[in-house]
């Protein structure tokens, strides 16, 4: 396989298999609908350039996560206007209470109410969450963020329990 | 709601949330590729344009001169820009930073490390500081030889600086702001 076939392949294998994931890793950083095709389109683009040098050492997935993430760090990090607020979870703790669940019996408020607090947590926390929402395993998290397995656990422990309770108040069922 | 049930639910309701599946070909990604280098040559060619003229009319005044002051700030607004020029042309053009090279938190550091140097100056200060006196020093002798252009150049000058009063402490707050950002991220790290 030649690098420039290799390259296509890899990349066409990253839109096949990773292709909602990595939609759902840009809602999760940009909250306006034209710059979040941008930067999924960024990141495809990023993708495409990043896998003239894949040499498997890890693997594709974590290879993946680790560019959507960085380029959309980047992006977010670069936009000086209407940069968003970061909360750490304490600040999110102290936040009032969200409306139940039930009480708005909509999955899409529900769903809305879930990115709106992914998108509010620092990108650490944003990312690891991201990772567990997708159902990657501590080791994989470890692979991209560059914690170590056990500080991985650790936070995602935390930041779980913050959103349970934030995105439960009173114990209701989201479904 | 159980709290053992409710992460599983989360993930469900996640996966919920991509609707529009990409559609971007190979060669539309070639294209972009394309696209993204001819605007990084493009905007370096522009900056060593612009030297290019300013050493071209600083060249033009260093004959017209008839101070010898004159002279030096003509001289020194040549080497500023040419500096310039060799500082652009010495440094590889960068389409886009290695995104898959290091983990996140690395690759946040430096993100964090490169706006919080901007804001103070750092890089830009290694060209556009070399730039400044020799305008400031033609202007002075200029204004010196001829006083009738005199309060003009002194409004010149104190534009400028009312410019640099505000810019200046601007950019160091932003510089903090990342400070901060980079202190919490070594407090995260460490937890």
């Amino acid at each position: 396989m030649s690098a420039k076939s290799g390259q296509e392949e890899y990349w066409r294998q990253a839109a096949d298999e990773y292709g909602a994931a990595l939609e759902r890793l840009a809602w999760a950083y940009e909250a306006d609908p034209d710059r979040r095709r941008d930067l999924l389109q960024e990141i495809h683009l990023a993708l495409w350039r990043s896998f003239e040098n894949f040499d498997a050492r890890c693997s594709l997935r974590t290879w993946i996560y680790r560019v959507a993430h960085n380029v959309a760090t980047s992006h977010v990090t670069r936009k000086k206007r209407n940069a968003p607020v970061f909360l750490t979870l304490e600040d999110i703790e102290a936040q009032e209470a969200p409306q139940n669940v039930e009480e708005s019996a909509d999955r899409q408020k529900a769903l809305a109410r879930l990115l709106a607090l992914v998108q509010r947590l620092e990108f650490v926390d944003r990312q690891l969450i991201l990772a567990y929402l997708e159902g990657l395993d501590a080791e994989s998290m470890s692979q991209i963020t560059g914690l170590s397995a056990a500080n991985v656990w650790t936070r995602i422990h935390r930041i779980k329990n913050v959103l349970v309770r934030q995105f439960h108040s009173g114990g209701t069922d989201a479904k | 709601m159980r709290s053992d049930y409710l992460p599983d639910d989360l993930k469900r309701l996640w996966k919920e949330l991509a609707s529009n599946p990409v559609r971007i070909s190979p060669d539309d990604l070639r294209r972009e590729a394309r696209k993204l280098w001819a605007g990084v040559r493009l905007r370096n060619w522009f900056v060593v344009g612009v030297c290019c003229i300013i050493i071209a009319a600083y060249g033009v005044f260093f004959f017209a001169s008839k101070t010898a002051l004159e002279r030096i700030g003509s001289v020194l607004s040549i080497a500023g820009a040419a500096n310039v020029i060799v500082q652009f042309l010495k440094r590889p053009a960068r389409t886009m930073p290695d995104f898959a090279a290091i983990e996140c938190i690395r690759f946040y550091r430096a993100e964090l490390q490169r706006q919080r140097d901007f804001h103070r100056g750092r890089g830009v200060g290694s060209w556009l500081l070399p730039l400044l006196p020799g305008p400031i020093i033609f202007n002075v002798a200029f204004a010196l030889d001829r006083p009738m252009f005199a309060p003009l150049v002194k409004l010149q000058m104190a534009g400028f600086l009312m410019a640099a009063a505000i810019v200046v402490p601007l950019n160091l707050r932003l510089a903090r702001k990342y400070q901060r950002r980079l202190d919490a991220l070594d407090a995260a790290q460490n937890q």
